[in-house]
C-alpha cells in the first residue's frame, strides 16, 4: 500500500489528493485535509481520479500508420520516423511549415520543453496550446488592462468578498470546490449576481440572476458602468491614482444607458440598474468570469469590460476583490506562463524582442531564435485546411473534438502530410495519426501544474506507466537528442524546473525543494520569497489601470428563420473536455453516458418533442442527433449541448470565426436548427 | 495490566510487521492522517478518528472481483499473512461490526471477508483524541485495545489473538488509570448522539417537509464524499474491462447522491431530484436502518461533515432539522 501525495488532473482549482496503490494497483483516492485550496474535499472529478489510469485502453507503445493502419512500432524507429519527417517537411516548405501543439494537461516542465523543441531545435513559433480556446481573450485582455492574464485574487478571497459577481462561469460544475466556496460565502451574507441565461446552481442562490442574451455582455457590463458613472457611484480616488485614459473610456459609455442595453441583452433597464448599484455598494467585489466571457468574437472585449469595472469600483489589489478568470485545464495556466504561445517565452517575454531572444538562445546554447510570432492553434487549423501547413505534433489534446467546426477540423488533420499525436490514449484525433507516441498520465510522472489561483504545485509519480508509454518530458528530449540538439538532458523536471526559474522571472523564486506541500504563487521571483496571494497592490504590474474603452458586436450568427435556435456549448460537471478520461472512468461515464441537447419546455412543446426523444440538430457546418432533455435551465430559443460525445459532437456544430486579437472561436454562439427523428 | 511507553510503540509494531500484515495511523507528508503501512510515514495514533475510514482496508474504493483469462476464472489465492488493522476508535469500530453484519447477510461477500476473517483489530482510546482530549473507551468490539492515559498506553486486551500479543509485551503496570478512564467514558457526551436521535425521530414521524430536501439538494454539489467517506455506507458499482482474452471486473464505492445509482434502463429514476437524493441520505441513516436494523446506522465519526465542502453533513443537516421541525 502506498499513499502519493499529488494535484488533480482535471480542473484548474487544483485540488490535492492521495492516491492510493496496493500492489503496483490504483484502487482509490484521499483527500488532503490540509490543503488550503481543497480542504479535505474533492469533487465528483477528483474522487475518481484514478478510475481511468489503469484502463486497458491505454497506450503502451509508440504506433506507425503502414498500409494505412496503425501498427506496434519501436521508439527508435518512432522517433527517428517523428524527426525525420519534421525536418524533410522543414526542408521543403521552410521552418514554418510544421506547428506544434502543447498541453495544458501536460506539467509546466513539458510545455516549457516543448515550447524549446519548437523553437530552440526546429527554429518555429508555431507552438500554442488549448489556451487558445478557452482564455486567450484573458490573457490579451487582462495584459493590456492589467498587465498580468491571470487571476489577481487567490481561492481564498471568496470567503472574504462580500458581494461576488459571477459571469459566464458555472462555478460549481466546473471549478466546483471554487463553486463551493461561493455556496458558502453565500449563506454567510455576502452577495451574489450570476450573469448567466442559463439557471445553473449559482443562480439558485443568488440575489440576482441576470438572463441575458448570448453574446450581449458588453453591452450589459457598459451600462452597468454607466449607471455607477451616472450615480456617481465609481470610486474617484482609485480611479485618478491607479488608472489611466478614464476620460475616454466615460465618453465612450455616454449613451450606454440601461435601456439601449436592454434592447440588446433581453434584460430589463431596471435590472441593470439594481446590478449596478449592488456591485458599486460592496466593500469588496470580486468579479468571476470563465468561458462564458472568453469564447466569443468579441472575448476581448468581454475582458476589458470585465476589468473596467474593477477599475471603476477599485475593486482591485486587496483580499475579497478583483478579476478572476477561473482557467480551465489543470495547468493551462502553467501552459501560457511555460511560453507554450506563439508570440512568448516563458512568462510572456516576447519572442519579438532581440533581448529576450538573445537571453533564451545564450541560454539555449543556439545560435539564433525565430523573431517573428508563430500562429495560433485556431490559425493554424486553418492553415492546415487550406495546403499551408504541411505537419503538426499534438501533444495531448485531441482537436478532432475540441475545436470548431469539426468537419474543418477534420480536413485541416487530413490535409497534413504529417500528423503525430503523443497521448496516452488513441483518441478521436490520434486515429487519425500517422505516428502515435504513448505518454505517461499525471500519477505516473514527477513535475508541476500551475493552477487558477497561480499556485505551482507538485504532482507525484504514484505508479509506472503502463507498457512501454514515456513521460512526455522523456519523449520531448528523446526527440531533441534524435534531431542532433545536445542541450535537453535533464536528470528530470527538477532540473527543468531549475532551467525555467533562472529564465522567468516570475518562477525565479520555485523549486522542487520549496513546492513540497502546498505550492508557491507567483509571481515568486526569488528563493526567499513567500509568493503572491494578490496581484496589483499598489500599482497595476503594467503601472496604470488602463480603461479600455468596448463597443457592443453582436455575435457573429445569430438566430433566423433557417436556423431559429442560438446554440451554446459547454460542458457537464461529470465529463470532462472530449471524455478522454472520463467516459473511461465507471461512475462518471455512468452519469452522464451520451450526448444531450437541453431544451427550454416552450421550445419544446413548439417543436413538439419530449423527454429523450433523438433530435437532429444541424448548423450551417454539420448535423447531429443527440437526446433531448426538457428543462427550465436554457431560456426560450436558446439550446445548450455539451462537446464531450464522439457520437453527438456539439463542434460539429460550432462556428470557427475568431475573435481578431485573441483568435479564440466563438464556442458560445451559433444558429441551429432542430427536428425530432425519433 | 501491559503497557506501552510512546518510545515503545515503533519497536512494537516493527515486532509485529513481522508476523502480520499492518495497517496503522500514519502522518502522510501534507499533515493528512490516514491509515497506511509502516513505509507511509510516522505512526501517528494520536489525534482522534482518521481523516480517512480505516474500514477502506477491508473494502476499498475499487478492488478486482475476479480476473478471467479465456473464459477461466482462477481462484483468487488467501492473503499470505493476516491484517492487523490498528487506529479504530468506538465508534469506527460500531461502523464495523455493522458493516461485518451486512457482508455477512444474504450472500456472504467472500471478497470482504477474504481479508477481514482473520484480521486483528486494534482500537486506539484514552486521552488520545484531538488536542488530547478523551476518546471514549471501546470496551470490546476489537481484539486489543490501546488505552491513551497521557503518559503511556495501556494494552487491554478482549480476544485470544489480542492477548498474545497484549503478552509479549514485558512492562506491567497498575489499572487505576484504567479505571479513571473507563468511568470518564461512561460520562462522555457526544452532543451530536441527541441530534441525530431527535433528527431520526423527525424523520421517522414524517415531519421534515419536501422543500426542506430542496434546499439541501440545492447546496449538494454531488461530490460523493458523504458517501464515500463513511464508514457504514456499503454501496458498489461494478465494471468489466474486456481485452483481448481477458475480462477483468472490479467494484467501486458508489454513491446515492449520483442520478445514475437508481436510474433504471429505461431512464425513469425513483430518485430523481436532488431532493430526493439528498433526503434518502439521511433518511436511510436514521429512519431506514433503525427499522431494518434495529439502529441508527450513523456512529458520528464525523468524516461526512468533514469532508463536504457545503456543511451538509449528517449532523449538519441534522442540526438544521432539528432547529425548524421539532
Amino acid at each position: 500500500m502506498k499513499k502519493t501525495l499529488t494535484v488533480c488532473p482535471y480542473c484548474g482549482t487544483g485540488c490535492a489528493l492521495y492516491l492510493v496503490s496496493d500492489g503496483g494497483r490504483l484502487i482509490g483516492v484521499e483527500p488532503s485535509v490540509t490543503h488550503p485550496v481543497s480542504r479535505g474535499g474533492l469533487c465528483v472529478k477528483g474522487w475518481n481520479a484514478f478510475a481511468f489510469v489503469q484502463h486497458p485502453d491505454r497506450l503502451t507503445t509508440p504506433l506507425i500508420r503502414r498500409n494505412g493502419e496503425l501498427m506496434p512500432a519501436s521508439w527508435n524507429e518512432a522517433l527517428g520516423l517523428v524527426v525525420e519527417r519534421l525536418q524533410s517537411i522543414q526542408q521543403r516548405y521552410g521552418h514554418d511549415s510544421v506547428m506544434f501543439c502543447s498541453s495544458a494537461k501536460a506539467t509546466n516542465e513539458e510545455n516549457y520543453l516543448l515550447m524549446k523543441l519548437a523553437r530552440g531545435v526546429f527554429f518555429t513559433n508555431n507552438i500554442d496550446h488549448c489556451a487558445r480556446l478557452c482564455h486567450s481573450s484573458t490573457v490579451f485582455g487582462l495584459a493590456e488592462t492589467l498587465g498580468s492574464g491571470a487571476m489577481t485574487n487567490s481561492i481564498a478571497c471568496f470567503d472574504q468578498a462580500d458581494l461576488i459577481f459571477v459571469i459566464g462561469s458555472n462555478t460549481t460544475e466546473q471549478h466546483p470546490l471554487i463553486g463551493t466556496r461561493i455556496l458558502n460565502a453565500v449563506r454567510s451574507g455576502t452577495k451574489l449576481i450570476v450573469a448567466d441565461n442559463r439557471r445553473i446552481r449559482l443562480a439558485r442562490h443568488a440575489d440576482l440572476h441576470l438572463r441575458h442574451k448570448n453574446g450581449s455582455d458588453v453591452a450589459l457590463l457598459n451600462a452597468m458602468m454607466h449607471v455607477i458613472i451616472t450615480e456617481g457611484r465609481m470610486n474617484r480616488p482609485f480611479i485618478e491614482n491607479r488608472t489611466e485614459n478614464y476620460a475616454a473610456f466615460a465618453e465612450n459609455l455616454r449613451e450606454w444607458t440601461p435601456e439601449r442595453a436592454a434592447a440588446i441583452t433581453g434584460l430589463e433597464a431596471g435590472e441593470i440598474v439594481v446590478a449596478a448599484r449592488l456591485f458599486a455598494e460592496a466593500k469588496n467585489a470580486m468579479i468571476v468570469f470563465s468561458m462564458g466571457i472568453t469564447q466569443h468574437s468579441h472575448g476581448v472585449d468581454n475582458v476589458r469590460c470585465c476589468a473596467a469595472l474593477a477599475l471603476l469600483t477599485g475593486n482591485l489589489g486587496r483580499p475579497g476583490a478583483g478579476v478572476n478568470p477561473l482557467r480551465g485545464q489543470n495547468n493551462v495556466q502553467g501552459g501560457c506562463d511555460m511560453g507554450a504561445l506563439p508570440d512568448v517565452f516563458s512568462c510572456y517575454q516576447p519572442v519579438a524582442d532581440p533581448g529576450m531572444r538573445q537571453k533564451f538562445a545564450r541560454a539555449w546554447g543556439v545560435a539564433d531564435l525565430p523573431g517573428s510570432p508563430g500562429l495560433a492553434l485556431t490559425h493554424a487549423m486553418d492553415a492546415a485546411a487550406a495546403g499551408e501547413l504541411q505537419g503538426m505534433f499534438i501533444m495531448g489534446e485531441n482537436p478532432l473534438l475540441s475545436d470548431p467546426d469539426q468537419a474543418h477540423a477534420r480536413q485541416a488533420l487530413q490535409n497534413l502530410e504529417l500528423l503525430v499525436v503523443q497521448d496516452i490514449f488513441l483518441t478521436e484525433t490520434a486515429v487519425l495519426a500517422d505516428v502515435v507516441l504513448p505518454a505517461a498520465c499525471y500519477a505516473e510522472k514527477e513535475g508541476t501544474f500551475t493552477n487558477t489561483e497561480r499556485r505551482v504545485q507538485r504532482l507525484r509519480k504514484a505508479l509506472e506507466p503502463p507498457g512501454e508509454a514515456l513521460a512526455d518530458w522523456e519523449i520531448i528530449c528523446a526527440l531533441a537528442e534524435r534531431a542532433g540538439y545536445g542541450g535537453m538532458r535533464y536528470s528530470g523536471p527538477a532540473q527543468v524546473m531549475e532551467e525555467i526559474a533562472a529564465l522567468t522571472s516570475s518562477y525565479g523564486g520555485i523549486s522542487f525543494e520549496r513546492l513540497d506541500q502546498h505550492g508557491l504563487q507567483w509571481p515568486c521571483p526569488d528563493a526567499k520569497h513567500p509568493g503572491t496571494p494578490v496581484l496589483h497592490v499598489d500599482h497595476c504590474t503594467r503601472g496604470p489601470g488602463r480603461f479600455s474603452p468596448a463597443d457592443y458586436r453582436p455575435p457573429h450568427e445569430t438566430a433566423d428563420d433557417d436556423y431559429p435556435f442560438v446554440l451554446t456549448t459547454g460542458r457537464t460537471y461529470f465529463h470532462w473536455h472530449t471524455g478522454t478520461m472520463t467516459r473511461r472512468s465507471h461512475l462518471l461515464d455512468r452519469e452522464e453516458r451520451s450526448a444531450f441537447i437541453e431544451i427550454n419546455p416552450e421550445d419544446a412543446g413548439r417543436l413538439g418533442v419530449r423527454e429523450n426523444d433523438i433530435v437532429l440538430v444541424a448548423s450551417r457546418r454539420g448535423e447531429i442527433r443527440v437526446a433531448v432533455r426538457v428543462t427550465g435551465m436554457v431560456i426560450p430559443g436558446v439550446v445548450f449541448i455539451p462537446f464531450h460525445f464522439a457520437e453527438g459532437a456539439a463542434n460539429a456544430l460550432t462556428n470557427n470565426v475568431l475573435d481578431p486579437e485573441s483568435s479564440i472561436p466563438e464556442f458560445k454562439v451559433c444558429a441551429v436548427r432542430i427536428r425530432r427523428i425519433v | 495490566m501491559k503497557f506501552l511507553s510512546a518510545e515503545r510503540i515503533a519497536d512494537f509494531f516493527a515486532a509485529l510487521a513481522t508476523s502480520f500484515e499492518l495497517r496503522l495511523p500514519v502522518m502522510l507528508p501534507d499533515g493528512t492522517r490516514s491509515i497506511g503501512t509502516l513505509e507511509d510515514g510516522p505512526i501517528a495514533l494520536q489525534g482522534g478518528a482518521l481523516d480517512s475510514k480505516p474500514t477502506a482496508v477491508f473494502f476499498p474504493q475499487q478492488e478486482v472481483v475476479f480476473t478471467a483469462r479465456d473464459g477461466e476464472v482462477p481462484d483468487t489465492p488467501l492473503p499470505a499473512r493476516p491484517l492487523l488493522v490498528v487506529g479504530l476508535t468506538r465508534c469506527d469500530l460500531d461502523c464495523l461490526r455493522f458493516i461485518d453484519r451486512f457482508f455477512a447477510g444474504g450472500w456472504r461477500d467472500d471478497l470482504y471477508f477474504r481479508q477481514r476473517e482473520n484480521a486483528v483489530i486494534v482500537a486506539v482510546s484514552g486521552y488520545c483524541g484531538a488536542g488530547g482530549s478523551l476518546l471514549p473507551l471501546a470496551a470490546g468490539n476489537c481484539d486489543l485495545e490501546l488505552v491513551w492515559d497521557g503518559s503511556c498506553w495501556l494494552v487491554v486486551p478482549y480476544s485470544e489473538s489480542g492477548g498474545s500479543i497484549a503478552d509479549s509485551i514485558a512492562d506491567s503496570t497498575g489499572s487505576g488509570a484504567l479505571q479513571r478512564i473507563r468511568t470518564e467514558s461512561l460520562f462522555h457526551i457526544d452532543e451530536g448522539d441527541a441530534i441525530i436521535r431527535r433528527a431520526s425521530e423527525l424523520l421517522r414521524a414524517n415531519r421534515v417537509p419536501d422543500s426542506f430536501w430542496e434546499e439541501i439538494g440545492d447546496r449538494c454539489i454531488a461530490c460523493t464524499g458523504c458517501n464515500l467517506v463513511c464508514p457504514t455506507c456499503t454501496c458498489f458499482g461494478v465494471q468489466d474491462w474486456r481485452y483481448r482474452n481477458v475480462v477483468e471486473r472490479s467494484r467501486m464505492w458508489d454513491s446515492c447522491q449520483l442520478a445514475g445509482f437508481m436510474r433504471e434502463a429505461s431512464g425513469h429514476n425513483p430518485m430523481g431530484s436532488e431532493a430526493l437524493r439528498s433526503r434518502r441520505r439521511i433518511h436511510h441513516k436514521l429512519a431506514a436502518d433503525p427499522e431494518r436494523w434495529g439502529e441508527i446506522s450513523c456512529y458520528l465519526c464525523g468524516r461526512c461533515d468533514a469532508v463536504c465542502p457545503t456543511g451538509i453533513g449528517i449532523v449538519a443537516v441534522s442540526q438544521e432539522l432539528v432547529a425548524r421541525f421539532e
